[in-house]
Formats: structure tokens, sequence, C-alpha cells
């Protein structure tokens, strides 16, 4: 009762944060991405292409790509048009514009993974076969599973001219191309020399050094363990290393179909070709709960 | 600010309607379908194959299969479990339990420019070419996506998954027995055949309608509507074909054929078949369903 009166204090003043409930406006950007896919090294490359003068860092990324999940609806409400907005969730309808982040699953579970034992979610001995097969279940956040998450977009969305999508792995091996793409995408006119400068500022050494004096600061980091960093591996592939072959089939039979739709080559050759002669065609083959 | 405060205390005491913020438990069970696709129906034939005892109509509808757009979050956390919920929610990935009831877009549009005819959102001489248009953009008051996108949304991402059970309005009406059937199936309901025909008669568009006159008072889709429109209208399948300009229809076949054609309503303008891939909204580019596969 006492939670619910402070809930509706809160309300009352615009203090509680909004999530879902976000007023969306008509030209809202959305940063949307499963998490560990990418999502805050975009908000600092984009922060620093939109507002350079700002100097982005863990300080102020909530201010200038801000987080439903993270920012006061006051504090959203007053934000400067034309926002461009943070979001981890499935399909919404009421996006008007989105910039779709998307990772090789095999890599996001392995980033997750990580992140959990950083917020003390997961002991360090936590077993990855366990992890994996509740990421596959979409158990690791409220976001759906990673291929409902990327399924619900691409199939509402992809190839319109409201939507980009981007691969985690293509913004790695050509960032001045992809940040090209989320410029034009926002109408900010870059030069070459802009987008190599935001470029630098979101690398992964410059985040790095930030996040060693920052981390207290951020919504991401505070609160969780300091001996682990936010900033990890910042690469692709590193799967094949950290995930042991039987989960990697796990995985592929999961979401094969949808994989190989992106471009991820599949590791693994499961009983012939699973994926295309599921019933209505589907994504999502064996994503059971 | 008096609106917060009053929205604000609401709020404290669980007054306030949850709409897509309901409170799901794993055990919930979701009847969803974009709007008017037959969700009202279903609604009664699973109160009346649940709760045989009931006597279901207008006036319990909401408590034996709850709207947490019409009621409050108290009194839906109120409702015994395991619940039957109605929704018209696109995906949500906390519905764990799901029968999403499609409908043939180019008979939903017809239903739902009635329907807005009949709560006063257009008026009786609003052109039916422009309300398809908006329609087919999804520009109305109606939080819940388009009719392809809500569809799509659920279709392809959880139409293999055990938890999903998909009904076709069209095969409801044709075949009622064996999709009810279905419907007891997900529920784990021994129906036989007796239980089966007692839910589809209490459930028939003519007891509906009886129904209506008397309750439409009582009930939250048709208290403050126009009384000189019925809610239960039609309850067929295929007025487009004779409703619809051909104009309307080649539009919404070129936007959505693909999706269509995997749920096996055939297409009428032949065009539309090859041109719906480089269409506006494109859907589906991900899997390719083999034809037909949901037709009779």
């Amino acid at each position: 009762m006492i939670g619910h009166l402070i809930a509706g204090g809160k309300r009352l003043f615009g203090l509680h944060r909004p999530r879902r409930e976000l007023v969306i406006l008509p030209d809202d950007v959305f940063l949307t991405s499963f998490p560990k896919s990418g999502n805050t090294w975009t908000r600092f490359l984009v922060a620093n292409l939109a507002f350079p003068e700002k100097n982005p860092d863990f300080g102020n990324l909530e201010q200038l790509v801000p987080d439903p999940a993270a920012t006061s609806k006051r504090d959203l409400d007053r934000m400067p048009r034309p926002r461009i907005i943070k979001s981890h969730e499935c399909f919404d309808p009421r996006y008007p514009r989105v910039i779709y982040i998307v990772r090789d699953p095999r890599d996001v579970v392995v980033s997750q993974y990580h992140y959990h034992r950083k917020c003390k979610k997961i002991d360090d001995n936590f077993p990855m076969a366990k992890f994996v097969a509740r990421f596959i279940a979409g158990e690791t956040c409220p976001h759906g599973s990673w291929g409902e998450n990327v399924a619900t977009w691409l199939v509402t969305r992809q190839n319109d001219s409201r939507f980009l999508l981007l691969r985690y792995e293509d913004m790695l091996s050509d960032t001045a191309g992809a940040l090209a793409k989320i410029a034009a995408f926002l109408s900010i006119p870059a030069t070459g020399e802009r987008i190599a400068r935001a470029i630098e500022r979101s690398s992964v050494g410059q985040m790095r050094k930030l996040e060693k004096t920052q981390s207290e600061k951020c919504e991401l980091t505070k609160d969780t363990r300091q001996d682990l960093s936010f900033v990890r591996a910042a690469s692709a592939g590193g799967w094949r290393s950290d995930l042991q072959d039987t989960l990697v089939a796990e995985i592929e039979a999961a979401w094969g179909p949808l994989m190989r739709h992106l471009g991820y080559e599949l590791d693994s050759r499961p009983g012939s070709d699973s994926g295309s002669s599921s019933p209505i065609g589907l994504v999502l083959n064996g994503a059971s709960r | 600010m008096i609106k917060r405060l009053i929205g604000g205390s609401k709020r404290a005491f669980g007054m306030h309607r949850p709409g897509r913020n309901l409170d799901v438990y794993p055990d919930d069970v979701f009847l969803v379908s974009y709007p008017k696709s037959g969700n009202t129906w279903t609604r009664f034939l699973v109160a009346n194959l649940v709760f045989p005892e009931k006597n279901v109509d207008f006036s319990n509808l909401n408590d034996l299969t709850p709207d947490p757009e019409a009621m409050s979050k108290r009194n839906l956390a109120e409702v015994p479990r395991p619940r039957i919920i109605k929704s018209h929610q696109y995906f949500d990935p906390r519905y764990q339990r799901v029968i999403y009831i499609v409908r043939d877009p180019r008979d939903v549009v017809l239903s739902q420019y009635h329907f807005d005819i009949k709560r006063q959102a257009i008026e009786e001489k609003f052109p039916l070419e422009s309300y398809v248009g908006r329609f087919l953009r999804g520009e109305d008051d109606r939080p819940y996506g388009t009719w392809a996108e809500n569809v799509a949304s659920w279709l392809y991402v959880r139409g293999t998954h055990p938890g999903f059970l998909l009904i076709r309005y069209e095969l409801l009406q044709s075949h009622g027995m064996k999709e009810l059937a279905k419907i007891a199936r997900f529920f784990g309901i021994a129906a036989d055949e007796s239980r089966l025909k007692f839910a589809l008669e209490q459930s028939s568009a003519d007891r509906m309608r009886e129904l209506e006159k008397k309750q439409a008072h009582l009930w939250s889709s048709t208290r403050e509507t126009r009384q000189d429109k019925p809610f239960v209208r039609a309850a067929k399948s295929g007025g487009w074909k004779s409703e619809l300009p051909q104009s309307s229809i080649a539009e919404l076949e070129k936007a959505w054929g693909k999706l269509m054609t995997d749920l096996g309503y055939q297409l009428s303008t032949r065009s539309a078949t090859e041109s719906s891939s480089s269409s506006a909204p494109q859907l589906a580019t991900v899997g390719a369903a083999p034809e037909g596969r949901y037709s009779e």
C-alpha cells in the first residue's frame, strides 16, 4: 500500500520512469536492440555524431539518448526534439522511426552471461549450459527471447523506409559506413571528418577509459560489481572459443532460419534443413519455453 | 494537474485499467485477435465451453473472460486462476498461452467501419474508400498496430510454438465443432460432442443478438454506443466481395498479399501476388509458408 502511494505520488510529479508507457512523439527516433547487442556503443556513436559539443560520456548519455526505463517522465517530456530514445522493446507499432541493431545471438548470450555476473544476477561459476537454455527460452530478460525480439521487428518493418537495420558485426568492420547510414537516417549532414571524430570518441579504448572514472554515475553500471567491466570484449565471434559446440548447436536449432536470414553462418548442421520445411515457414522453430 | 492527481490516486488504489500493462501470470491464457475478428464470439464460445454452468451472457462475459481495457487492475487481480483474458495486443513476450483468432482483413475492415459508425468515431456517410486507406496505414485511435503488424507479430514469431493456437474465424464458422474441439484440447478440457454442441448453440449469432437487445447497456463495448446499430452484425465471412470497392480490395491485397496468402486467404486481384513484395509495409520476408496451410 505504501509502495502504491509512493508510486502514485511520483507519478503525480512525473518522477516515475515511464518505460512502455512513454508518450511517443511523431518525430521520435528509437535506437532499438535486444540487450547486449551493441546498443550502448551505438548510443555513444549517435550522441557524438548528433551532439559533439556536449562531450558525451557515461555521465550525460542518459540526457542525450535517454532510456525510458532509466529516465523520469518529466525529463523525457522536457527533452529537446527530435528525441533519440534507447529501447530494448519487442515490436511496438507506435515507434515512428527505428534504428534496429542486431547481433549474432551466439555472441549475445556470452555477453549477457558476463553482464549478469557483473550485475550479481548469477555467480561466477554459473553453468553456461544452464544460461544458454534460459537465454533460448527468453528468461534472461523481460524483452522476449533474442529470436522473438528480432523477428517481431523484421516481420513487421524490414524494408520499410522508417526502419534501419544494422548488424553489430558490420558496424565493427565498417563503422564509418554504418554511421553514415545512421546520419542519413537522422538527417544529420555529416562530413567524413565529423563521422571520424564521432567514431574516435566512441572507441572501445575511449569507452573503457570513461567507464573507469564514471562507472558510478551511469545507470548501466552503478550498483554492479566494479571488478568486472561493462565494456568487455567489443568484438565479434568470441563464441567460437567461449561456447561449447553443443550450446552453439542448441542456439542454431532454435533460431537457424532467422540467423541465416541475417547472414549469420551456422556452425552445426542440424538434421537436414529443418528451417525451410517448418510449417508456416517460421523463423523460430524450436524455441520452446 | 488535476487529471494527474486523479490518475495518480486511482493508480494508488488499483482502480485504473491496465491495458497493455496488465500484470501477467504464467498460467494466464490469452484470447488474442485484432479488433473485429470474432473475439467476442470466441469469448462466448470459450466461456460456454469452460463454464457451462454459468449462463454466459453480456452481463458476465467480462467476469469470465476479463478484458484489461475495460476492468480495473484490482478486479483483474481478483479473477480466479487460471484466467482467460481477452486481448487485442500485438506481440507481448509475456503471454505464454495464446489462442490467436485471425480473420480476413477485407472483412475486418468492413466490420470495423460499421463498428466505428456505431461508436460514433466516424459519421454514417464517411467514405469507405478513405476508411480502408486509414485502416491500411493504421491511422485510427486503436493502439494495436495495423492488421498485418498485429497478425505477423504473433504468427511468424509464435506460429509453431506449443503454447500458441491459431484459429481462423472463417473455419470457426464453417467447421465449428472441429475448431472448438481444438480449443478444448488447448485448455485440456475433455469435451464430448454434446458439450461442444452446447457451447456452439449458446454462442450462436441469433442468441447473441437476442442477448444484445436486452443487455447492450450492461456491457463495456456497447454501453455508450448508438443503440440503433447492433454490435452483433452480419457474423458472416466474405461480405467484402459485395461491399468493398474493387480499388480498396486491390489496395489491401497489394499491401498484405503475402501474409494473406500464408493464412490461406485467396487473393482476388492477380497482380497483388506479384506486386505485394514491392509494396510499402513489407511483411514476412523472413519465412516462406507453404500455401494454404490453414485453409480447409
